[in-house]
């Protein structure tokens, strides 16, 4: 563990999380050590309440701990040598990846958490096939060919539950979809057209005709699914026509076009456009929609290069990510869409502090501000459907979207 | 002939530059790259600056183009951003799978649409014509990835003869590999049998028309010999044409089968590359199927002679 920690905070490996645990960011890792076989210590610069959340991130590979013959002796990744209870057999890159029970892996007690908890491998070997059509992978999970068909679209939910050789697991997950708004605009920065846009769109409607009604409208950037999502972050827009008209009347809007990018790559993104665009119109706001493909969308996103978009964010599961991942200094970060130096000093001390009760009063502050300053519109989270064989036992679908092939068989 | 061969060859080479050129050009035209894909939503400044140094995406356009040519010229076609393979040895492994169901399909659906074409055209306007040519009509007018769809349900999943999703090489396994493209290659053969008989019952409907048919007929040669010896020779030649630009055509991708059927070809290997912005795997399929387009153009020009004996006078 220690060798993987000094080999993720060497500049040369390129970690893209390294800039959060070298000083830059949230702190600084001034020593790892192993006293005894069983205890890693980890010094800090200064104290993160964040730290183990961070180091739990997908995007930073869950700081993932392997073995130093993952590495040819050149340097350079040979292949992984993990922890987990299965190891790679033979990855096909674009068709499949195949993992082999590991025999020496001995599993905790206790059920699956997260990643952790207790890991079972109950089957010898699991395949991860890339099949690009959705019906085709439909076709495959009822022919019997495959047994998991994740991230399966809620409109495909209705279908799968009827099928006789297959079932439907459903958990609200915590990535979001939201309307972002360029704060920037010289029409958009007027926060009332911004909160007319929000009173306009008529929430539940909008969560139910977009997912079939498997979300529930959320207006926070915490995802209902998180410990943290308090009453105060229940609280969102209520659709008040007369009031978005008023609001518009008083900041001069005479029907200037907004421009809402979107995608096609995410449907409930375009879905939730095109609603939008409706609900929008009965306020007498005028969106266009310009439909992008993702690699572009994500392309005008980071440069905030837009008016208006629908976007879909992927799960962070920490509030202070959440809120970390919309907000910041745009100057430096124009992906940011909420640059306040008010926000910016609650969320640096939600990620110092690790009082729980702190850093809950910290978020339900962040939320009413929110809510007040309209950088972003918040539409609902989405949710984890998996449908798979009725034969299989013990998959659970997860708040983070992610397959979990343990404890399965 | 070799030095005719050559000489294609050699004219091959201009247009083999204009591609890479426009691919390169173009690719880099669209907005966003590879590296802000990698990274997602979570990308900051540092990040991107950092992925895109690693990647070489920070070079100057005209420096990454000459960088990119010379390898080229070296037989080197760089490696894949997203995943780090060499593209040459990619590309041609993808290939190797859309050509094996490619010409397969294509000689199948040759040998099915020649013979009724000429059956329409000989009986013109009469119910057998009626019959093929609304079949061809029906044929064409089906886009391939639903009656690939539809076979897909039938066959796999209703009557579950035949595997849904995967490949293998018939190369490691001949008879599981064909279990496997058997499918893909029906529809293709339904698809391509549409066009080719049109073209087939066209060609040969010119030729019927033409003195030395009626001059045969006269002198009282069998019908069937009329059809298979002054007929068919001389109007398999622009359905010939037409078998070089579809080989051409598929030979450069079926993505939507490859999508559809789950097969790593060639086709699907170029839009998930686009899609990823992944540009040294998008130019090396690009110029791959440039090149494969001037081969079997030259082939084409090269079976001429055999149907056509003017032509190798000329």
């Amino acid at each position: 563990m220690v060798w993987t920690w000094k080999r993720y905070l060497d500049p040369a490996t390129g970690w893209r999380c390294l800039p959060e645990l070298d000083g830059r960011g949230m702190t600084k890792i001034t020593a790892v050590e192993a006293p005894n076989a069983k205890t890693v210590v980890f010094k800090l610069e200064r104290a993160a309440g964040l730290f183990l959340a961070t180091m739990a991130r997908a995007d930073c590979g869950a700081s993932a701990i392997y073995h130093r013959s993952s590495l040819g002796p050149d340097g350079k990744w040979k292949e992984p040598v993990g922890t987990g209870p299965y190891k790679l057999l033979e990855w096909k890159k674009g068709q499949y990846v195949d993992l082999q029970r590991f025999d020496g892996y001995a599993s905790l007690p206790g059920p699956r958490d997260g990643y952790t908890g207790g890991k079972k491998a109950e089957v010898e070997k699991v395949r991860f096939m890339v099949i690009p059509d959705e019906a085709a992978a439909k076709a495959a999970l009822y022919s019997g060919a495959i047994d998991v068909f994740p991230e399966a679209r809620s409109a495909d939910v209705a279908e799968l539950k009827a099928n006789p050789q297959a079932k439907v697991d459903v958990v609200p997950a915590m990535g979001m979809i939201a309307l972002l708004i360029q704060t920037r605009d010289p029409l958009l920065k007027d926060a009332r057209i911004r909160k007319a846009l929000a009173l306009a769109l008529d929430m539940p409607e909008m969560a139910s005709a977009v997912t079939d009604g498997l979300s529930k409208p959320n207006s926070s950037a915490i995802p209902s699914s998180s410990p943290f999502y308090s009453a105060v972050h229940a609280t969102g827009f209520k659709r008040d026509i007369a009031q978005a008209k008023k609001l518009l009347a008083e900041a001069g809007y005479a029907g200037q076009p907004i421009k809402m990018l979107t995608n096609k790559r995410y449907t409930v993104c375009f879905d939730a456009a095109v609603l939008a665009q409706a609900m929008a119109a009965e306020a007498g706001i005028k969106i266009d929609l310009e439909v992008l493909d993702w690699a572009t969308q994500l392309d005008r996103y980071t440069k905030g290069d837009y008016q208006t978009m629908a976007f879909t964010y992927s799960a962070r599961l920490d509030p202070s990510l959440s809120y970390e991942m919309i907000s910041g200094p745009k100057a430096t970060q124009p992906r940011k869409v909420w640059d306040d130096a008010f926000v910016q000093t609650r969320l640096a001390e939600s990620m110092q502090t690790s009082d729980r009760a702190r850093r809950q009063t910290l978020f339900d502050e962040l939320h009413r501000k929110m809510m007040d300053d309209v950088p972003i519109i918040v539409l609902f989270n989405g949710t984890d459907a998996v449908g798979m064989r009725k034969s299989l036992t013990g998959y659970k679908s997860w708040a983070a979207a992610k397959p979990r092939l343990w404890n399965v068989k | 002939m070799i030095g005719y061969i050559a000489r294609r060859v050699a004219m091959a080479l201009p247009t083999l530059l204009l591609v890479g050129i426009a691919v390169f050009t173009l690719m880099r035209l669209i907005p966003g790259d590879p590296a802000q894909l990698m990274l997602g939503d979570a990308a900051d400044a540092d990040s991107l600056a950092r992925l895109r140094e690693r990647l070489g995406l920070d070079q100057a356009l005209p420096l990454q183009f000459l960088r990119w040519l010379t390898q080229v010229v070296q037989g080197d076609f760089g490696h894949s951003i997203t995943n780090g393979l060499a593209v040459l040895p990619l590309v041609w492994e993808r290939f190797q799978v859309s050509a094996g169901i490619v010409l397969i399909a294509v000689a199948l659906a040759a040998l099915v649409a020649v013979p009724a074409g000429l059956l329409a055209a000989w009986r013109q306007n009469r119910p057998l014509d009626v019959i093929i040519v609304a079949g061809a009509t029906l044929l064409l007018s089906i886009p391939s990835f639903w009656l690939g769809l539809l076979l897909l349900l039938l066959f796999g999943l209703k009557l579950g003869w035949l595997p849904v999703v995967g490949y293998v090489a018939m190369g490691d396994d001949f008879g599981q590999g064909l279990l496997y493209v058997l499918l893909p290659i029906i529809t293709l053969v339904m698809i391509e049998t549409g066009v080719l008989t049109r073209m087939s019952r066209a060609s040969a409907i010119e030729v019927l028309r033409l003195e030395y048919v009626t001059h045969a007929r006269a002198k009282g040669v069998p019908e069937w010999q009329v059809l298979l010896r002054h007929v068919l020779p001389n109007a398999f030649a622009p359905t010939l044409t037409l078998i070089g630009l579809i080989l051409g055509n598929l030979l450069g991708g079926i993505a939507v089968l490859e999508t559809v059927f789950t097969l790593p070809g060639l086709g699907r290997l170029l839009v998930d590359a686009i899609y990823a912005r992944d540009y040294p795997v998008v130019q090396g399929v690009m110029l791959f199927t440039a090149l494969i387009y001037v081969l079997i153009n030259l082939i084409v020009d090269l079976c001429y002679p055999i149907f056509d004996p003017r032509v190798a006078a000329q």
